[in-house]
């Protein structure tokens, strides 16, 4: 056996793995953290930036980047600790790098016993001379992986997508007010100068709108006129150029008026509810009734304004009135805290009862019966009719119904007599709960025919 | 010994060898490695390769006793591990063993498969525990023994394949192929002139101690825990039906019947050993593993039917293998 120098130079083959498994670890620590640097700045980015809005405090501020930067760090160590190569990678990775045919792997890997010490010190020797064929600083260098551009890109692009959208959610969340929205066109147009007349007009609107004092239907018609001129400065051929900024106020002014009208038509629908049909039964559109109400009424005006679609036939058929019965819903209420009194319009108050029958009356009959029909008799609607969301005497909690109460019955209640049972005309036995969601009696083949009732609009007619 | 004295000495064996045999040196070294593993080789060629004539310079070369056996049908095994026969000396009868053609060093069993199982069965102790029992008394082989058995791929008529567990018992199948243009003409002006190559013994008259010396040193070869862990999986993914984590893939599980036994994981790191030692190393490295990898599991890996018919080899379903099982 010849003897092995055990000069290795510098350093020995072992010496030299250990080395590059520290490199390569090193490297993939930066790896790891310039994978997370992008997005631990964007979100640091992010997080000054609602601490500047004001959507959090500057305790939220370091909260929020203390523990961003405790998950970014998280991740690392997570990403890190795969990537550190083991001493037998580095081995192969310096055998292939000197062709010594794994003798780096052998020699770092091998668990060595005495009756072959010879052998692995001939295995040292040899390894020692294919390690001048390496440099580390040389062989290993860092390189920035594409994962880094990838993670700058991507970083970059989220926090592109956050400038872009923040205010389109910001305008979602927050909608402008409407004489805002009218302001902003109106300097719009004042930019322009065959609209700055247009846009004068547009201002004075907004601050009508914006002026609490200022009566509805003083905004109504302001509006009306607008949109008027609008439509005019529309059909002009000078304004082709314009035709962008004309658009846009057109339907910002249309979206006006419909707002303000309908809280009109639902304020007209309360004055008109005053009976007829009361329901529990769940009803669409309840939020543009309030809205037009301003700060919402309490919850019997509410109820009364989700009245079913036949009511609101009935109104179209009696050519819309718009503010019949309002002061007379006022009253029934009781309370009225939402609807906004026309101060415009006393004289309306002379005919409040009897409008308010009419409505209750063509609202029964599908729009169908005329103003001038005559109209059943007895106590004023207030009286006749349960209030919305009572359920009545025999109300059934939780129910789906529809009550609905004729005045024959109403001026029966009023006397003390019971709706429940009580001998109808001709000694028939009616029934004792609200007749729209009673099983029918079952069939006698000899029984007398039931008579069959009258319809409610034909009564007075015949009579 | 030192690991250059038995590459010196192989690469001498080689050579000698060569000086008979042109090619197949790829045969020749698997050969010669097999012999100082220990293991035995099982020859596959077409008549006329010179099988024959490899063995028997092989075993000149090494300066051994070599004996021939040709298996016939009609061969029985007595004729192989020897028989007691009735001798008369003084006066006196007695039964006396008389030794097999089995008792050399090198034996060439010449076209094993032609040869009955029950005398075919009659080499696998000797093969494997290196001695023969005859009327309950147990024979020693000499040792250095290497059994080189030939056969032949194409006449399958009147054979008898070698089964399983006997084919088991094979260090190496080594396949001894056509010689290529400049070779047959090495061949022609070799052995059709009228000088001839003598073959000159390599060792020395110790040889046994020196053969023993080398076997030795073959096996304090040094093998790192990854590439012996490269090795298992090898082995491990010829199992078809492997219930214990096996990665067998696509090819094996559809061609394979049967995979290598741990006999031919041994063989995969001895031959790599000795691959090593004959290439100046002392330590085993990948590239001697998939270089014996072949040799070592061919025959130990068994085709079922559908392999059969579509003509496909083990060394095609090893070659898939070797892709898919990753180095450490």
């Amino acid at each position: 056996m010849q003897v092995v120098t055990e000069n290795y130079g510098a350093q020995s083959p072992e010496k030299l793995i250990h080395r590059l498994v520290a490199q390569l670890g090193n490297h993939a620590l930066w790896d790891a953290l310039l994978i997370f640097l992008p997005p631990l700045i964007v979100a640091i980015y992010l997080l000054v930036y609602f601490f500047q809005a004001a959507w959090i405090g500057p305790l939220g501020l370091f909260l929020m980047i203390v523990t961003v930067a405790g998950l970014v760090l998280l991740a690392v160590l997570f990403r890190y600790r795969p990537l550190v190569p083991s001493v037998g990678s580095a081995a192969r990775l310096v055998d292939d790098h000197t062709g010594a045919k794994d003798r780096f792997l052998t020699l770092l890997t091998i668990e060595p016993s005495p009756n072959a010490a010879s052998l692995v010190s001939r295995l040292r020797m040899e390894a020692a001379q294919f390690q001048t064929r390496i440099e580390l600083k040389r062989d290993f260098p860092f390189q920035i992986k594409r994962s880094f551009y990838w993670s700058v890109f991507g970083s970059m692009v989220a926090a592109l997508l956050f400038h872009l959208f923040l205010p389109t959610v910001h305008s979602i969340l927050h909608p402008l007010p409407t004489h805002e929205r009218l302001r902003q066109l109106a300097e719009k147009m004042a930019q322009r100068p065959r609209l700055s007349e247009l846009a004068r007009g547009l201002q004075t609107l907004a601050t009508k709108i914006e002026d609490p004092k200022s009566a509805a239907p003083e905004k109504q018609a302001l509006i009306q006129q607008m949109q008027e001129k609008v439509e005019e400065q529309q059909k002009r051929p000078e304004q082709k150029d314009n035709q962008d900024l004309l658009g846009e106020a057109s339907s910002t002014l249309q979206g006006l008026e419909q707002q303000s009208g309908g809280g009109q038509n639902q304020q007209k629908d309360q004055d008109k509810g005053g009976g007829g049909i009361q329901s529990n039964l769940p009803q669409e559109g309840q939020g543009e009734g309030k809205q037009s109400q301003g700060s919402g009424g309490d919850s019997k005006n509410d109820q009364k304004a989700q009245l079913s679609k036949e009511m609101e036939q009935g109104k179209s058929a009696q050519g819309a009135p718009q503010d019949q019965g309002k002061e007379n819903n006022q009253q029934k209420s009781g309370e009225g805290k939402g609807t906004q009194p026309d101060p415009n319009k006393p004289d309306r108050n002379q005919n409040n009862e009897a409008t308010g029958k009419t409505a209750g009356t063509t609202a029964e009959s599908g729009g169908r019966g005329k103003p001038s029909e005559e109209i059943p008799r007895g106590p004023p609607p207030a009286e006749r009719f349960n209030p919305g969301g009572d359920q009545g005497k025999e109300g059934i909690k939780g129910a789906r119904y529809v009550t609905v109460q004729l005045p024959e019955e109403l001026a029966a209640d009023a006397k003390g007599e019971s709706t429940v049972t009580r001998e109808g005309r001709g000694g028939q036995v009616r029934p004792k709960i609200p007749v729209s969601n009673v099983p029918l009696p079952a069939h006698v083949p000899d029984a007398p025919t039931e008579k069959q009732q009258m319809p409610l609009e034909y009564r007075g007619v015949i009579r | 010994m030192e690991p250059e004295n038995f590459q010196v000495m192989f690469r001498r064996l080689e050579a000698e060898v060569q000086k008979v045999i042109v090619g197949n040196s790829d045969v020749i070294r698997k050969v010669l490695i097999a012999f100082f593993a220990g293991g035995h080789v099982l020859l596959e060629g077409v008549p006329g390769l010179g099988k024959t004539l490899l063995v028997k310079s092989l075993s000149q070369a090494l300066g051994m006793s070599f004996k021939r056996i040709q298996f016939t049908p009609d061969l029985m095994p007595s004729d192989i591990v020897g028989t007691e026969v009735l001798t008369e000396s003084n006066g006196r009868r007695e039964f006396q063993f008389k030794k097999g053609p089995i008792f050399a060093h090198v034996v060439l069993a010449d076209e094993i498969n032609r040869a009955t199982p029950k005398t075919q069965s009659a080499v696998l102790e000797a093969m494997e525990e290196k001695q023969v029992t005859v009327f309950g008394e147990s024979h020693l082989l000499e040792s250095p023994f290497i059994v080189l058995a030939t056969q032949n791929p194409i006449e399958l008529e009147g054979t008898y394949p070698l089964p399983e567990a006997q084919l088991d018992r094979f260090f190496f199948k080594l396949l001894v192929t056509s010689p290529s243009p400049a070779e047959l003409r090495e061949i022609l002006q070799r052995t059709t002139g009228a000088e001839t190559s003598e073959i000159s013994k390599v060792l020395p008259d110790d040889s046994g101690k020196m053969i023993a010396a080398m076997t030795q040193l073959l096996r304090q070869v040094l093998i790192a825990p990854p590439i012996e862990d490269y090795v298992v999986r090898l082995v491990h993914a010829t199992q078809p039906h492997s219930s214990n984590g096996g990665v067998a893939g696509a090819p094996v599980k559809q061609y394979l019947r049967f995979g290598s036994s741990p006999r031919g994981a041994q063989s995969v790191i001895l031959g790599a050993k000795g691959n090593a030692l004959a290439e100046g190393r002392v330590h085993v490295s990948y590239e001697d593993v998939e270089k014996v990898i072949y040799p070592a599991l061919r025959h130990r890996i068994i085709l079922n039917f559908q392999a059969e018919a579509e003509n496909v080899n083990t060394d095609q379903i090893l070659a898939e293998v070797i892709k898919q099982v990753r180095r450490n």
